[in-house]
């Protein structure tokens, strides 16, 4: 494997920024050599995707002979916040996943994903792997642009996920990773798995397994290994319910992350430590699967609670 | 004047957020109103030092009460609870309300407070928005005009700042308040401050002389003014972008609100550690310093100025 630089900045005082890229590829190249990139750390407090390429990496390091495409990895992408716990790119408090597709005239943030952007540029495929944020936790789940789902559905499903959530097109996601390289004519998929901070070896496992499969269909590696492919549900055929709290309080579950639940299910309470009370109890609207559920136990009124995939509106 | 509430959030452990706007009712019911929002961020002091002081400029120092002729709504703080522990964003989950208009009612807690607010601002005919800049840069004061189809650079002259940028649209632009609302009828402007954490006396007055200016041209007070500048219109390309090749200790040797000429020094970067000087920063050009890094240390290719260009 090779490891470059895609992207360095001297800091201040006495240290070096590098946004760094590991590369797999076949002892030859051919002019149809497919290229996949895996891309994870955009926010610093997501370390899910870090897991997942160092899995992938250890397996393409264990397996080289099966390599027959391009594979490269950019596990950090925002190596200053991973390192130092924080979302966005330190000092400037940028998201980074709202800077592209920046530039060299940009600041700071703005000229790093310019460089990351420019170097995936050119690959067939790329995957985004996010890992929620601190407060929420989610199942294996692929997010796809309406706009570009014609040629990212079909990746999708291969990708081992348990939910395939098809959304309209949004001006301000635009400035995203995926939009930005969608427009440039990379299929990228975005990945939502696990929680912030944290990392869930059991979806690591089962993304790896998706990633694996999906590059042995497109050749990228050539094994006769069988990778899992599970059945994702897909927000095509059902509406997506958002339960969020009604009031301030600590939030207390009542039921089991990914469960299947059934309209009225209780899904937890908003209590009050002073007073012993119970502020507001939450009921599911709808049956279906809770593919998303609080783990950060704060919560102001609007503070996202729980998503379910269940049947459509009209059928509740 | 009244006191209006304008949105309550409640906090498990924290006194609510109460976001009031202080209504001051004109004489005449057909005259131009404004509203005026003034912190929406935690790290704007400039902006809610502005705001509050209009109220009491409002309050105070008209003689007369007539002679307030338009509605004038002043909203000094969104924000309370990100200005109380100098925090930028919100404080739990870091999102910023100047990105979640026109807001949503049944969503997450910011785009709660964005849609209480823009619901308080309806139905103005102007609109100004007190703002600091992103990234870690201060400023002249100037005005913000987004290239939306909506805009009237007509009107925001009447402020009689240097300098009004005219900025192309970027995707993220379509959820701040500015963008919103015109979209719903409102001629807005955002009036972008210094973001100085402390206060410098003749910086906020000219903030503050720039909406007294607004606001007597437009008739919605009767007050007399001097005049201001006659604002330049700049556009993104009339903007020399000034990047630092090495990254250190900065030191501008010019200030903002400066005139400069080609080849003129106007910074230089220190070696962190060893004190020699390892960049000293030009001007490509003659021009104004309209924006300048605002930390001791500098990244490497970071922007150190902005200028406009002259000549």
């Amino acid at each position: 494997m090779q490891i470059t630089e895609i992207f360095s900045s001297q800091l201040p005082v006495g240290e070096k920024l590098t946004i760094k890229k590991g590369r797999f590829e076949p002892k030859e190249r051919k002019p149809d050599t497919k290229r996949i990139s895996i891309v994870s750390g955009t926010h610093g407090d997501e370390l899910e995707g870090q897991y997942v390429i160092y899995l992938l990496s250890s397996w393409l390091r264990e397996n080289t002979d099966t390599i027959s495409g391009i594979v490269d990895l950019y596990p950090a992408v925002n190596a200053l916040g991973i390192d130092t716990i924080t979302r966005g790119f330190p000092i400037y408090e940028v998201d980074l996943n709202r800077a592209f597709p920046g530039s060299n005239h940009d600041y700071l943030p703005g000229q790093l994903v310019h460089a990351l952007a420019e170097d995936v540029k050119g690959s067939d495929i790329a995957i985004d792997i996010h890992s929620s944020n601190i407060f929420l936790k989610e199942i294996p789940q692929i997010r796809i642009n309406k706009e570009f789902s014609p040629s990212t559905l079909p990746l999708a499903k291969k990708l081992n996920c348990d939910f395939i959530w098809i959304h309209d097109a949004v001006t301000v996601l635009e400035a995203t990773f995926s939009h930005t390289m969608n427009e440039m004519g990379t299929k990228t998929l975005v990945v939502e798995m696990g929680v912030g901070m944290t990392l869930t070896q059991v979806y690591g496992k089962q993304l790896l397994s998706g990633i694996l499969n999906l590059m042995k269909s497109e050749g990228i590696i050539s094994t006769d290994e069988e990778f899992e492919q599970r059945e994702p549900f897909s927000s095509e055929v059902g509406d997506v319910f958002y339960i969020n709290s009604p009031s301030a309080g600590l939030f207390v579950q009542s039921i089991t992350h990914c469960a299947i639940i059934k309209k009225g299910d209780v899904i937890g309470t908003i209590v009050d430590p002073l007073s012993g009370k119970i502020h507001d109890t939450l009921y599911a609207p709808s049956g279906g699967i809770l593919f998303t559920l609080r783990e950060f136990p704060v919560v102001y009124e609007g503070s996202l609670i729980a998503r379910i995939f269940g049947e459509s509106h009209e059928n509740n | 004047m009244k006191t209006i509430e304008i949105l309550r959030i409640d906090s498990l452990n924290r006194s609510p957020l109460i976001a009031e706007g202080y209504l001051f009712e004109g004489s005449d019911p057909t005259a131009p109103s404004v509203a005026i929002v003034g912190a929406m961020e935690g790290e704007t002091i400039l902006p809610l030092y502005t705001a509050s002081k209009l109220v009491d400029f409002l309050r105070h120092s008209l003689d007369d009460e007539s002679k307030i002729v338009g509605n004038i709504l002043v909203i000094p703080s969104v924000n309370h609870y990100a200005l109380n522990i100098n925090q930028r964003f919100w404080p739990l989950d870091k999102t910023d309300i100047n990105t979640m208009f026109p807001g949503y009612g049944e969503g997450e807690t910011t785009q709660r407070i964005a849609k209480k607010l823009f619901d308080a601002l309806q139905g103005y005919t102007h609109g100004i928005i007190l703002e600091t800049r992103e990234g870690i840069s201060t400023c002249i004061p100037y005005i913000k005009l987004f290239e939306s189809g909506y805009e009237d650079l007509k009107s925001a002259k009447k402020f009689g700042y240097r300098l009004i940028h005219h900025k192309s649209l970027r995707p993220t632009d379509t959820v701040s308040l500015q963008y919103n609302w015109q979209l719903w009828g409102t001629k807005a402007y955002s009036i972008i401050c210094p973001s100085d954490t402390n206060i410098d006396l003749n910086t906020s007055n000219e903030v503050f002389d720039g909406i007294i200016n607004f606001l007597s041209k437009n008739k919605i007070i009767q007050y007399k003014v001097l005049s201001g500048y006659e604002s330049t219109i700049v556009k993104n390309r009339d903007i020399e972008i000034i990047k630092t090749s090495k990254s250190g200790i900065f030191i501008p040797t010019k200030k903002i609100g400066t005139t400069i000429k080609k080849d003129e020094m106007i910074g230089k970067v220190i070696h962190a550690l060893e004190g020699k000087v390892t960049h000293r920063i030009f001007s490509p050009c003659d021009g104004l310093i309209a924006c300048a890094y605002k930390n001791g240390l500098i990244f490497e290719n970071a922007v150190a100025f902005r200028v406009i260009k002259s000549g």
